[in-house]
């Protein structure tokens, strides 16, 4: 007697097949294995990141020959007494870690109440406006937007235009501290947003109105209720903001006008312009250094806010 | 490891000598005339270059003319030169064909890399024997690099920023209404010697005592300079920010030929003089570098150089070129003794040893 078809479908089969398949290729008792095994890719990963850590820290320990332009054979801490002991890469590096600093600060005071707005607000409409001047600038890169500053605050440009129109005379806008900092903010803003939201998210509007209905006025339900139950966003933001502030290279670059480098520039200029990858690698060994203990320091006072691996909420 | 060095070392002699043997029976490109000997030619021959006129030039001047005549096509890398550098290096140390054939290089940089050796030796180019001294770097045994023009870092200045006329000297640049109006390069290169006879030291104290030249550039920092690289000029003269900057004549040419008000002077104190040139990478396929040989014995040619340094506005290294119309008696197109008078030559050696430290001190003082 002819088997019905439509007892047991082709893709049934199929499926059976390829269970069959992944049987043969993965037996049922390696599947202790499967965690480590989908953590392979991320190991390599990182493995090779850690070697190429290796190299640099190699190259740091070896000098420039300038009558060669070789790299010594024997290791040498000149490189590092160098770095900390020249006034040009202290200046360099304090410009660096005060700039990401101000960055965070002021990128996570703006970015609160755009996040909050935008979770909060009961008009989808606006929701979706805030949603797309979030993703609007993720499509347009780093340097270009930063050449657009230059394009709106240049001597002739749009502001100084309309200042020129109520009598006040061009004034210089680019090519300083400020400037710099204004660019990284508006470059870090949609990063902070949206590592805020998803914890703005997950406090329940509802004590927000209990804490309204027990008396608390705005001021108060924000500072006992809102801000601390955000903190693992802010902790997260935060996180993120001065890391990339602190390795930014291309707004200091465009809008410092030459003269307001951060260390990214600085190591740069070894690299490519004096073709020095001793001092090179010493810098950026530095500055992962540095980054890396600037972040060890939040995650002590304030833990990994959103970044932890626990699941845990602190 | 040994061995292979040895192999190495081998393929490159054979490589060279059966290089000598080709560009010595061509002497000139052009004339139509195919050799037995020619080893077979590359679909395309990679010059890195700049970009913007720069390269425009080299096209019209060069590129153009070579393809014509040997049918191999020239694709220009507009990699930054500083950028170019490392990946040559790292593929010579590595063993690997280079990414380019022919590097267009500031005389100072190709040293750097001479002197690490990765460069082919181009003394048997045929034409070299009919180029000016200026072809030969100054302080390297035989030709790693063939210089193919000079430049002068001038003074470049918009006129209406000066109505009592010209500027005469560096130190005109410390007048008070040009603060934050002025321009220099972000390394300092183009100004360090001027700024030595500007701070009232000696050319002859250069490499030893440059405190002078580091005097100078700390009044130009009160000045509040902006500090770039070529494009950044161009763009800072047409949009008002700057009034005056110490360029490459080549810059401020190109600026006003686009129609931004610039004119330019060499200052009293004088102005810096160098040269550019091509060099050859080691690593190349033996007909590739036959072919890359080829085109820079070509760029030596009078009517290669005749456009390529019209469009660049420069003197070239055979004599007998004519300087461009705008440019006849110009300061910065120098043609006789008396013009390089005013100009400063520091060895690109010097240079190359003391780079790193004068754009050490350049940026401690710009930076603080």
């Amino acid at each position: 007697m002819r088997k019905s078809r439509a007892a047991y479908p082709l893709t049934w089969r199929v499926m059976d097949m390829l269970e069959a398949i992944a049987a043969r290729l993965w037996p049922a008792r390696f599947a202790r294995a499967l965690p480590y095994l989908m953590l392979a890719p991320a190991v390599l990963l990182v493995g090779i990141l850690v070697l190429g850590l290796v190299q640099i820290g190699d190259s740091s320990l070896r000098v420039l020959d300038t009558s060669t332009f070789l790299m010594s054979e024997d290791y040498t801490l000149a490189n590092y007494q160098r770095a900390l002991t020249e006034s040009f890469f202290a200046t360099v590096a304090g410009r660096s870690l005060l700039g990401s600093v101000i960055v965070t600060v002021i990128t996570l005071i703006l970015a609160f109440p755009y996040a909050y707005l935008m979770v909060r607000t009961p008009s989808s409409a606006l929701r979706n406006v805030l949603l797309v001047a979030l993703f609007l600038p993720f499509f347009i890169g780093q340097v270009v937007r930063a050449y657009g500053w230059l394009i709106i605050l240049g001597n002739q440009g749009m502001v100084n235009e309309a200042l020129g129109l109520v009598g006040v005379p061009p004034m210089r806008l680019l090519y300083n501290y400020p400037a710099v900092l204004f660019g990284l903010i508006q470059y870090m803003l949609p990063f902070a947003v949206l590592m805020l939201a998803p914890a703005l998210t997950a406090i329940p509007a509802e004590l927000e109105a209990a804490a309204s209905s027990l008396g608390a006025n705005w001021l108060g339900t924000f500072r006992h209720v809102v801000l601390p139950l955000a903190r693992p966003g802010l902790v997260g933001a935060g996180l993120v903001v001065v890391t990339l502030s602190l390795t930014d290279f291309a707004i200091p670059a465009i809008l410092g006008g030459g003269s307001q480098d951060f260390i990214a520039n600085a190591i740069y200029d070894q690299f490519f312009r004096t073709s020095d990858q001793g001092m090179g690698a010493t810098l950026s060994l530095l500055l992962v250094a540095v980054g890396s203990l600037l972040v060890g320091l939040v995650f002590m006072l304030f833990g990994a806010g959103t970044l932890a691996m626990t699941g845990e909420r602190k | 490891m040994s061995h292979d060095k040895f192999l190495t070392t081998e393929i490159r002699r054979r490589t060279l000598l059966a290089s000598m043997a080709a560009v010595g029976a061509s002497a000139t490109l052009g004339t139509g005339k195919a050799f037995a000997q020619e080893p077979e030619k590359p679909a395309e021959i990679i010059v890195r270059a700049w970009g913007g006129s720069w390269v425009d030039s080299l096209k019209a001047g060069v590129s153009d003319s070579f393809t014509k005549a040997t049918g191999i096509a020239v694709r220009h890398d507009l990699t930054e030169d500083n950028e170019i550098q490392p990946k040559v290096w790292a593929a010579v140390a590595q063993g690997r064909v280079p990414p380019i054939h022919i590097n267009w290089d500031t005389t100072t940089n190709a040293t750097k890399s001479a002197l690490r050796g990765v460069t082919e030796d181009l003394s048997d180019l045929p034409n070299l024997k009919n180029t000016t001294e200026l072809a030969k770097p100054v302080g390297l045994d035989g030709y790693p690099i063939v210089n193919t023009y000079g430049y002068v870092y001038v003074l470049a200045y918009r006129p209406s920023a000066f109505p009592n006329g010209a500027p005469k000297s560096w130190k005109d640049l410390l007048d008070p209404k040009l603060k934050g109006r002025i321009a220099l390069y972000n390394d300092g290169i183009g100004f360090h010697f001027p700024a030595q006879v500007a701070g009232g030291g000696k050319l002859e104290d250069i490499p030893a005592n440059m405190q002078p030249a580091w005097d100078f550039i700390a009044k130009i920092k009160e000045q509040q300079p902006l500090l770039g690289e070529d494009p950044d000029f161009t763009t800072w003269f047409q949009k008002g920010e700057i009034d005056a900057a110490c360029t490459i004549s080549t810059n401020a040419r190109e600026a006003k030929k686009n129609g931004i008000e610039l004119a330019w002077v060499v200052p009293e104190e004088g102005a810096k003089f160098d040269t550019d040139g091509l060099w050859i990478p080691k690593g190349l396929p033996e007909n590739e570098l036959y072919w890359a040989k080829q085109y820079i014995n070509h760029a030596l040619t009078k009517e290669a150089q005749q456009v390529w340094l019209d469009g660049l506005g420069l003197p070239g290294v055979v004599p007998g070129l004519t300087p461009p119309a705008d440019l006849v008696g110009d300061p910065s197109y120098p043609t006789t003794e008396e013009d390089f008078k005013h100009l400063i030559r520091i060895s690109s050696k010097v240079q190359v040893e003391n780079e790193s430290q004068w754009f050490a001190k350049f940026k401690e003082i710009m930076q603080g």
